[in-house]
Protein backbone atom coordinates (compact mmCIF):
# COMPACT_ATOMS: atom_id res chain seq x y z
CA UNK A 1 0.00 0.00 0.00
CA UNK A 2 1.12 3.28 -1.17
CA UNK A 3 1.17 6.01 1.60
CA UNK A 4 0.50 9.25 -0.33
CA UNK A 5 -0.18 11.23 2.57
CA UNK A 6 3.09 12.39 4.51
CA UNK A 7 2.57 12.80 8.55
CA UNK A 8 3.21 16.16 8.12
CA UNK A 9 -0.56 16.83 6.76
CA UNK A 10 -2.05 15.67 9.96
CA UNK A 11 -2.32 17.97 12.58
CA UNK A 12 -2.33 14.97 15.14
CA UNK A 13 -3.01 11.54 16.13
CA UNK A 14 -6.57 12.03 15.67
CA UNK A 15 -6.42 13.67 12.31
CA UNK A 16 -4.43 10.39 10.87
CA UNK A 17 -7.49 7.90 12.75
CA UNK A 18 -9.94 10.07 11.34
CA UNK A 19 -7.93 9.94 7.58
CA UNK A 20 -7.70 6.01 7.93
CA UNK A 21 -11.05 5.67 9.14
CA UNK A 22 -12.03 7.22 6.00
CA UNK A 23 -9.42 5.47 3.46
CA UNK A 24 -10.41 2.27 5.39
CA UNK A 25 -13.88 2.91 4.90
CA UNK A 26 -14.48 2.00 8.52
CA UNK A 27 -17.94 2.80 10.29
CA UNK A 28 -17.03 5.48 13.33
CA UNK A 29 -20.20 4.15 15.20
CA UNK A 30 -19.24 0.62 15.36
CA UNK A 31 -15.37 0.92 14.76
CA UNK A 32 -13.50 -2.05 13.98
CA UNK A 33 -10.29 -1.52 16.48
CA UNK A 34 -8.50 -4.48 15.33
CA UNK A 35 -8.39 -3.08 11.76
CA UNK A 36 -7.70 0.97 12.64
CA UNK A 37 -4.79 -0.50 15.01
CA UNK A 38 -3.24 -2.55 12.08
CA UNK A 39 -3.57 0.49 9.81
CA UNK A 40 -1.85 2.93 11.99
CA UNK A 41 0.74 1.05 13.21
CA UNK A 42 1.44 0.12 9.22
CA UNK A 43 1.19 3.88 8.73
CA UNK A 44 3.95 4.88 11.75
CA UNK A 45 6.28 2.43 10.60
CA UNK A 46 6.10 3.30 7.11
CA UNK A 47 6.39 6.87 8.06
CA UNK A 48 9.40 5.92 10.12
CA UNK A 49 11.35 3.84 7.80
CA UNK A 50 10.80 6.57 5.63
CA UNK A 51 13.16 8.68 8.47
CA UNK A 52 10.41 10.92 8.49
CA UNK A 53 9.89 12.23 12.27
CA UNK A 54 7.31 11.17 14.24
CA UNK A 55 5.96 12.84 17.06
CA UNK A 56 5.38 11.21 20.49
CA UNK A 57 2.14 12.16 20.53
CA UNK A 58 1.28 10.07 17.62
CA UNK A 59 3.53 7.17 19.87
CA UNK A 60 0.84 7.55 22.72
CA UNK A 61 -2.12 6.54 20.57
CA UNK A 62 -0.81 3.71 19.12
CA UNK A 63 0.16 2.92 22.69
CA UNK A 64 -3.55 2.85 23.47
CA UNK A 65 -4.44 1.05 20.40
CA UNK A 66 -2.26 -1.95 20.87
CA UNK A 67 -3.37 -2.22 24.38
CA UNK A 68 -6.91 -2.91 23.50
CA UNK A 69 -6.20 -5.11 20.47
CA UNK A 70 -3.34 -7.39 22.68
CA UNK A 71 -6.64 -7.24 25.77
CA UNK A 72 -8.70 -8.68 23.06
CA UNK A 73 -6.52 -11.33 22.04
CA UNK A 74 -6.21 -12.52 25.58
CA UNK A 75 -8.55 -14.76 27.12
CA UNK A 76 -11.11 -12.73 29.31
CA UNK A 77 -10.98 -13.49 33.07
CA UNK A 78 -14.08 -13.83 34.86
CA UNK A 79 -13.75 -11.15 37.68
CA UNK A 80 -12.07 -8.39 34.82
CA UNK A 81 -15.78 -7.34 33.48
CA UNK A 82 -16.93 -5.93 36.03
CA UNK A 83 -14.10 -4.70 37.38
CA UNK A 84 -13.84 -2.47 33.53
CA UNK A 85 -17.68 -1.37 34.01
CA UNK A 86 -16.59 1.53 36.51
CA UNK A 87 -14.32 2.87 33.19
CA UNK A 88 -15.13 4.10 29.96
CA UNK A 89 -14.81 1.48 27.94
CA UNK A 90 -11.15 2.29 25.42
CA UNK A 91 -13.42 2.09 22.08
CA UNK A 92 -16.36 4.05 23.18
CA UNK A 93 -13.73 6.93 24.66
CA UNK A 94 -11.81 6.75 21.43
CA UNK A 95 -14.95 7.06 19.39
CA UNK A 96 -15.77 9.98 21.50
CA UNK A 97 -12.86 11.62 21.36
CA UNK A 98 -12.59 10.64 17.25
CA UNK A 99 -16.01 12.51 17.22
CA UNK A 100 -15.57 15.43 18.97
CA UNK A 101 -12.50 16.36 17.31
CA UNK A 102 -14.01 15.80 14.06
CA UNK A 103 -16.10 18.40 14.93
CA UNK A 104 -13.48 20.88 15.45
CA UNK A 105 -12.09 20.18 12.67
CA UNK A 106 -14.85 21.05 10.75
CA UNK A 107 -15.45 24.07 12.05
CA UNK A 108 -11.95 25.27 12.10
CA UNK A 109 -12.15 24.47 8.04
CA UNK A 110 -15.20 27.05 8.15
CA UNK A 111 -13.04 29.29 10.23
CA UNK A 112 -10.01 29.05 7.69
CA UNK A 113 -12.47 30.20 4.59
CA UNK A 114 -13.81 33.21 6.31
CA UNK A 115 -10.08 34.31 7.78
CA UNK A 116 -8.66 33.86 3.79
CA UNK A 117 -11.64 35.76 2.92
CA UNK A 118 -10.83 38.52 5.58
CA UNK A 119 -7.36 38.40 4.39
CA UNK A 120 -8.49 39.76 1.15
CA UNK A 121 -10.22 43.09 3.02
CA UNK A 122 -7.82 45.98 4.05
CA UNK A 123 -8.60 48.71 6.07
CA UNK A 124 -6.48 52.16 6.18
CA UNK A 125 -4.94 52.94 9.52
CA UNK A 126 -6.83 55.39 12.26
CA UNK A 127 -6.30 58.90 10.83
CA UNK A 128 -3.14 60.41 12.30
CA UNK A 129 -4.99 63.44 14.05
CA UNK A 130 -2.05 64.51 15.89
CA UNK A 131 0.11 65.67 13.33
CA UNK A 132 -2.65 68.12 12.92
CA UNK A 133 -2.96 69.92 16.15
CA UNK A 134 0.79 70.63 16.18
CA UNK A 135 2.74 73.24 14.37
CA UNK A 136 3.61 70.46 11.51
CA UNK A 137 5.06 73.73 8.93
CA UNK A 138 8.57 73.48 10.31
CA UNK A 139 9.16 69.76 11.00
CA UNK A 140 9.97 67.13 8.10
CA UNK A 141 7.66 64.41 8.54
CA UNK A 142 8.18 60.76 7.40
CA UNK A 143 6.26 57.35 6.74
CA UNK A 144 7.99 55.10 9.26
CA UNK A 145 7.75 52.40 6.12
CA UNK A 146 9.15 55.10 3.92
CA UNK A 147 12.47 55.06 6.55
CA UNK A 148 12.42 51.10 7.00
CA UNK A 149 12.77 50.90 2.99
CA UNK A 150 14.98 53.81 3.09
CA UNK A 151 17.14 51.84 5.76
CA UNK A 152 17.06 48.85 3.72
CA UNK A 153 18.71 50.15 0.32
CA UNK A 154 21.67 52.16 2.37
CA UNK A 155 22.06 48.73 3.56
CA UNK A 156 22.51 47.05 0.67
CA UNK A 157 24.26 50.08 -0.70
CA UNK A 158 26.72 49.87 2.00
CA UNK A 159 26.95 46.24 1.48
CA UNK A 160 26.51 45.69 4.99
CA UNK A 161 23.77 43.97 5.31
CA UNK A 162 25.67 40.86 4.55
CA UNK A 163 26.53 38.28 8.14
CA UNK A 164 29.20 38.74 9.37
CA UNK A 165 31.56 35.63 9.26
CA UNK A 166 33.28 36.40 12.38
CA UNK A 167 32.60 37.33 15.37
CA UNK A 168 34.18 41.15 16.37
CA UNK A 169 36.23 41.26 19.52
CA UNK A 170 35.93 45.31 19.78
CA UNK A 171 33.65 46.72 22.45
CA UNK A 172 30.00 47.12 21.15
CA UNK A 173 29.03 50.47 21.27
CA UNK A 174 24.86 50.70 22.90
CA UNK A 175 21.98 52.24 21.91
CA UNK A 176 22.47 54.95 24.46
CA UNK A 177 26.63 55.43 24.07
CA UNK A 178 25.58 56.18 20.45
CA UNK A 179 23.07 58.86 21.47
CA UNK A 180 25.66 60.99 23.30
CA UNK A 181 28.00 60.20 20.52
CA UNK A 182 25.58 61.74 17.86
CA UNK A 183 24.42 64.47 20.37
CA UNK A 184 28.41 65.97 20.66
CA UNK A 185 28.21 66.17 17.05
CA UNK A 186 25.27 67.82 17.04
CA UNK A 187 27.12 71.62 16.61
CA UNK A 188 28.98 70.12 13.64
CA UNK A 189 26.22 69.53 11.33
CA UNK A 190 23.71 71.29 9.26
CA UNK A 191 20.48 71.84 10.15
CA UNK A 192 19.28 69.72 7.93
CA UNK A 193 21.68 66.78 7.14
CA UNK A 194 22.23 62.97 5.10
CA UNK A 195 21.50 59.95 6.90
CA UNK A 196 24.74 58.81 6.04
CA UNK A 197 26.62 61.86 7.47
CA UNK A 198 25.72 59.93 10.83
CA UNK A 199 27.01 56.88 9.97
CA UNK A 200 30.66 57.76 8.41
CA UNK A 201 32.51 56.49 11.28
CA UNK A 202 30.39 52.94 11.37
CA UNK A 203 33.14 49.92 11.21
CA UNK A 204 30.39 47.43 11.39
CA UNK A 205 26.83 46.49 11.20
CA UNK A 206 26.86 46.54 14.76
CA UNK A 207 27.42 50.64 14.78
CA UNK A 208 25.24 50.93 11.72
CA UNK A 209 22.28 49.17 13.87
CA UNK A 210 22.86 50.70 16.71
CA UNK A 211 23.21 54.09 14.67
CA UNK A 212 19.95 53.98 13.53
CA UNK A 213 18.23 52.80 16.97
CA UNK A 214 19.51 55.98 18.06
CA UNK A 215 17.82 58.02 15.49
CA UNK A 216 14.49 56.41 15.86
CA UNK A 217 14.96 56.88 19.81
CA UNK A 218 15.54 60.81 19.13
CA UNK A 219 12.87 61.15 16.58
CA UNK A 220 10.87 59.85 18.93
CA UNK A 221 11.78 62.67 21.81
CA UNK A 222 11.48 65.42 18.99
CA UNK A 223 15.02 66.11 19.01
CA UNK A 224 15.64 64.87 15.54
CA UNK A 225 12.50 64.55 12.74
CA UNK A 226 13.24 62.38 9.31
CA UNK A 227 12.10 62.42 5.52
CA UNK A 228 12.48 60.21 2.92
CA UNK A 229 13.17 61.67 -0.54
CA UNK A 230 12.12 60.31 -3.51
CA UNK A 231 15.67 58.95 -4.05
CA UNK A 232 14.92 56.98 -0.87
CA UNK A 233 17.76 59.09 0.94
CA UNK A 234 16.84 59.64 4.53
CA UNK A 235 16.88 63.29 5.63
CA UNK A 236 17.39 64.21 9.22
CA UNK A 237 16.50 68.03 10.52
CA UNK A 238 17.53 69.25 13.75
CA UNK A 239 14.48 69.84 16.37
CA UNK A 240 16.04 71.16 19.04
CA UNK A 241 19.68 73.57 18.96
CA UNK B 1 -36.27 15.65 -7.05
CA UNK B 2 -35.52 16.86 -3.08
CA UNK B 3 -32.25 17.86 -4.51
CA UNK B 4 -33.73 20.26 -7.33
CA UNK B 5 -36.43 21.53 -5.33
CA UNK B 6 -33.54 22.73 -2.89
CA UNK B 7 -31.39 24.00 -5.34
CA UNK B 8 -33.77 25.86 -7.46
CA UNK B 9 -35.33 27.70 -4.10
CA UNK B 10 -31.70 28.49 -3.11
CA UNK B 11 -31.05 30.42 -6.72
CA UNK B 12 -34.46 32.22 -6.22
CA UNK B 13 -33.78 32.86 -2.70
CA UNK B 14 -30.41 34.37 -3.81
CA UNK B 15 -31.27 36.57 -6.99
CA UNK B 16 -34.10 37.91 -4.39
CA UNK B 17 -31.72 39.13 -2.04
CA UNK B 18 -29.77 40.35 -4.95
CA UNK B 19 -32.42 42.72 -6.12
CA UNK B 20 -33.83 43.86 -2.80
CA UNK B 21 -29.75 44.97 -2.36
CA UNK B 22 -29.81 46.84 -5.92
CA UNK B 23 -33.42 48.24 -5.37
CA UNK B 24 -33.66 49.57 -1.68
CA UNK B 25 -30.34 51.60 -1.51
CA UNK B 26 -32.40 54.70 -3.06
CA UNK B 27 -35.96 53.39 -0.53
CA UNK B 28 -33.66 53.30 2.05
CA UNK B 29 -32.30 56.59 1.58
CA UNK B 30 -36.10 58.17 1.59
CA UNK B 31 -36.78 56.33 4.52
CA UNK B 32 -34.28 58.51 6.23
CA UNK B 33 -35.40 61.72 8.08
CA UNK B 34 -33.91 64.82 7.45
CA UNK B 35 -31.91 64.71 10.43
CA UNK B 36 -30.53 61.58 9.57
CA UNK B 37 -29.90 62.36 6.17
CA UNK B 38 -27.80 65.23 6.94
CA UNK B 39 -25.89 63.30 9.57
CA UNK B 40 -25.18 60.88 7.29
CA UNK B 41 -22.18 62.25 5.74
CA UNK B 42 -20.57 62.67 9.30
CA UNK B 43 -21.44 59.36 9.71
CA UNK B 44 -19.02 58.47 6.58
CA UNK B 45 -16.20 60.78 7.64
CA UNK B 46 -16.30 59.51 10.76
CA UNK B 47 -15.67 55.97 10.04
CA UNK B 48 -13.26 57.08 7.54
CA UNK B 49 -10.95 58.46 10.01
CA UNK B 50 -11.00 55.87 12.04
CA UNK B 51 -10.12 53.65 10.25
CA UNK B 52 -8.88 49.79 11.31
CA UNK B 53 -9.71 51.09 14.48
CA UNK B 54 -13.40 51.03 13.92
CA UNK B 55 -16.17 52.70 16.00
CA UNK B 56 -19.05 51.41 18.57
CA UNK B 57 -22.48 51.71 18.00
CA UNK B 58 -22.89 53.64 21.37
CA UNK B 59 -19.86 56.33 20.02
CA UNK B 60 -21.39 56.93 17.19
CA UNK B 61 -24.57 57.89 19.34
CA UNK B 62 -23.20 59.87 21.27
CA UNK B 63 -21.16 61.66 18.34
CA UNK B 64 -24.05 62.25 16.21
CA UNK B 65 -26.48 62.85 18.74
CA UNK B 66 -29.09 60.14 17.47
CA UNK B 67 -30.16 57.31 18.86
CA UNK B 68 -29.41 53.87 18.33
CA UNK B 69 -32.16 53.05 15.98
CA UNK B 70 -30.79 55.98 13.23
CA UNK B 71 -27.57 55.32 13.77
CA UNK B 72 -28.24 51.86 12.82
CA UNK B 73 -30.61 52.64 10.08
CA UNK B 74 -28.41 54.97 8.60
CA UNK B 75 -25.30 52.27 9.21
CA UNK B 76 -27.64 49.95 7.14
CA UNK B 77 -28.28 52.86 4.13
CA UNK B 78 -24.09 53.27 4.00
CA UNK B 79 -23.50 49.25 3.97
CA UNK B 80 -25.98 49.18 1.17
CA UNK B 81 -24.78 51.88 -0.75
CA UNK B 82 -21.38 50.32 -0.43
CA UNK B 83 -22.31 46.54 -1.17
CA UNK B 84 -23.41 48.24 -5.15
CA UNK B 85 -20.48 47.39 -7.47
CA UNK B 86 -19.33 50.77 -8.27
CA UNK B 87 -17.99 51.50 -5.14
CA UNK B 88 -14.45 49.39 -3.65
CA UNK B 89 -15.22 49.48 0.16
CA UNK B 90 -17.94 47.86 2.41
CA UNK B 91 -19.13 48.57 6.04
CA UNK B 92 -18.23 45.36 8.16
CA UNK B 93 -19.28 45.11 11.93
CA UNK B 94 -16.53 43.21 13.19
CA UNK B 95 -15.82 42.36 17.59
CA UNK B 96 -18.64 45.03 18.26
CA UNK B 97 -17.50 47.82 15.99
CA UNK B 98 -18.38 49.52 12.91
CA UNK B 99 -15.06 50.01 9.98
CA UNK B 100 -14.46 50.43 6.27
CA UNK B 101 -12.87 47.91 4.60
CA UNK B 102 -11.34 47.52 0.92
CA UNK B 103 -13.52 44.97 -1.29
CA UNK B 104 -11.69 41.75 -2.30
CA UNK B 105 -12.30 42.52 -5.77
CA UNK B 106 -9.55 45.29 -4.48
CA UNK B 107 -6.85 43.37 -3.16
CA UNK B 108 -4.75 41.66 -6.13
CA UNK B 109 -4.22 45.78 -7.01
CA UNK B 110 -3.34 46.36 -3.21
CA UNK B 111 -0.93 43.27 -3.30
CA UNK B 112 0.71 44.98 -6.58
CA UNK B 113 1.04 48.46 -5.49
CA UNK B 114 3.09 47.11 -2.39
CA UNK B 115 4.62 44.42 -4.09
CA UNK B 116 3.60 41.74 -1.16
CA UNK B 117 2.77 38.73 -2.06
CA UNK B 118 0.67 36.52 -0.14
CA UNK B 119 -1.43 36.99 3.09
CA UNK B 120 -0.58 35.61 6.36
CA UNK B 121 -1.77 32.06 6.60
CA UNK B 122 -2.35 29.83 9.59
CA UNK B 123 -1.88 26.67 9.73
CA UNK B 124 -4.15 23.63 9.79
CA UNK B 125 -3.51 22.86 14.05
CA UNK B 126 -3.69 26.82 14.34
CA UNK B 127 -7.16 26.90 12.69
CA UNK B 128 -7.99 23.63 15.18
CA UNK B 129 -6.35 25.17 17.83
CA UNK B 130 -7.98 28.57 17.27
CA UNK B 131 -11.52 26.63 16.70
CA UNK B 132 -11.34 25.11 20.04
CA UNK B 133 -10.86 28.63 22.03
CA UNK B 134 -13.79 30.16 20.16
CA UNK B 135 -15.97 27.78 20.88
CA UNK B 136 -15.40 26.66 24.41
CA UNK B 137 -13.71 29.61 25.89
CA UNK B 138 -12.44 30.19 28.44
CA UNK B 139 -10.38 26.91 28.31
CA UNK B 140 -7.29 25.75 29.41
CA UNK B 141 -4.67 24.06 28.22
CA UNK B 142 -5.15 20.17 29.27
CA UNK B 143 -8.19 20.27 27.67
CA UNK B 144 -7.41 21.93 24.68
CA UNK B 145 -4.34 19.07 24.56
CA UNK B 146 -7.40 16.19 25.55
CA UNK B 147 -9.31 17.35 22.09
CA UNK B 148 -6.47 17.22 19.86
CA UNK B 149 -4.07 14.79 21.15
CA UNK B 150 -1.35 16.86 20.71
CA UNK B 151 0.33 19.16 23.47
CA UNK B 152 -0.78 22.86 22.54
CA UNK B 153 2.17 25.20 24.66
CA UNK B 154 4.22 26.22 21.39
CA UNK B 155 0.65 26.41 19.54
CA UNK B 156 -0.52 28.52 22.55
CA UNK B 157 2.31 31.00 22.40
CA UNK B 158 2.45 31.92 18.84
CA UNK B 159 -1.24 32.81 18.99
CA UNK B 160 -0.86 35.10 21.71
CA UNK B 161 1.91 36.35 20.08
CA UNK B 162 0.05 37.00 17.24
CA UNK B 163 -3.12 38.88 18.92
CA UNK B 164 -5.87 36.04 18.60
CA UNK B 165 -5.73 34.60 21.82
CA UNK B 166 -5.22 35.47 25.42
CA UNK B 167 -5.00 34.70 29.12
CA UNK B 168 -8.56 35.45 30.24
CA UNK B 169 -8.63 34.05 34.36
CA UNK B 170 -7.23 31.25 35.93
CA UNK B 171 -9.17 28.19 36.43
CA UNK B 172 -10.47 26.71 39.71
CA UNK B 173 -9.36 23.55 38.88
CA UNK B 174 -6.28 22.15 40.87
CA UNK B 175 -3.40 24.30 40.21
CA UNK B 176 -5.29 27.07 39.18
CA UNK B 177 -4.35 26.61 35.24
CA UNK B 178 -4.87 29.59 32.87
CA UNK B 179 -8.04 29.98 31.27
CA UNK B 180 -7.85 31.14 27.33
CA UNK B 181 -10.11 32.90 24.98
CA UNK B 182 -10.46 34.40 21.51
CA UNK B 183 -9.53 38.50 21.23
CA UNK B 184 -11.03 41.03 19.53
CA UNK B 185 -8.58 40.74 16.76
CA UNK B 186 -9.49 36.70 16.30
CA UNK B 187 -13.13 38.50 15.56
CA UNK B 188 -11.87 40.81 13.11
CA UNK B 189 -9.53 38.30 11.29
CA UNK B 190 -12.62 35.93 11.01
CA UNK B 191 -15.34 38.29 10.28
CA UNK B 192 -17.56 38.05 13.48
CA UNK B 193 -19.39 40.64 15.08
CA UNK B 194 -20.07 38.54 18.44
CA UNK B 195 -19.11 34.88 19.14
CA UNK B 196 -22.86 33.96 18.35
CA UNK B 197 -21.63 34.22 15.08
CA UNK B 198 -19.52 31.53 14.93
CA UNK B 199 -20.15 28.86 11.85
CA UNK B 200 -22.80 26.72 13.38
CA UNK B 201 -20.96 23.11 14.43
CA UNK B 202 -23.03 20.07 14.50
CA UNK B 203 -23.71 18.75 18.24
CA UNK B 204 -22.36 14.97 18.62
CA UNK B 205 -25.06 13.21 18.88
CA UNK B 206 -25.68 11.52 22.13
CA UNK B 207 -25.81 8.13 23.27
CA UNK B 208 -29.74 8.00 23.54
CA UNK B 209 -29.51 7.95 19.98
CA UNK B 210 -26.90 5.54 19.36
CA UNK B 211 -28.79 2.72 21.02
CA UNK B 212 -31.77 3.18 17.67
CA UNK B 213 -29.36 2.06 15.13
Amino acid sequence: MAFEASIQKFSGPLDLMLHLIKEEKLDIFDLDMERLCDQYLKYINEMMDLKLEVESEYLVELAMLVEYKSKKLLPKRENEEEDSAFEEDPKEKLVRRLLEYQRYKEASLKLETLYLERQLQYAKSLSDTESLVKDSDDKLSGEVKDLWRAMNKVMRRLQLSKPLSTKLTTKEVSVEDRILMIKARFNDLDEVFNFKKLVEDCENLHDFVVTFLGILDLAKNHILSFEVDENDEIWLKKELS
Amino acid sequence: MEEYITSYEMDKREKAIYQRRESKVVPLYKALSKEEKDKLAILEGLLYVVGEDGIHLGQLTALLDLDEASVKKMLRHLKRRYDQKEYGIELVSYAGVYKILSKPVVSPYIQKLFQTSKANTLSQSALETLAIIAYKQPITRFEIEELRGVGAEVMLRKLIMRGLIEEVGRSEAPGRPILYGVTEEFMDSFKLYSLDDLPKIEEIKNESEDLFE
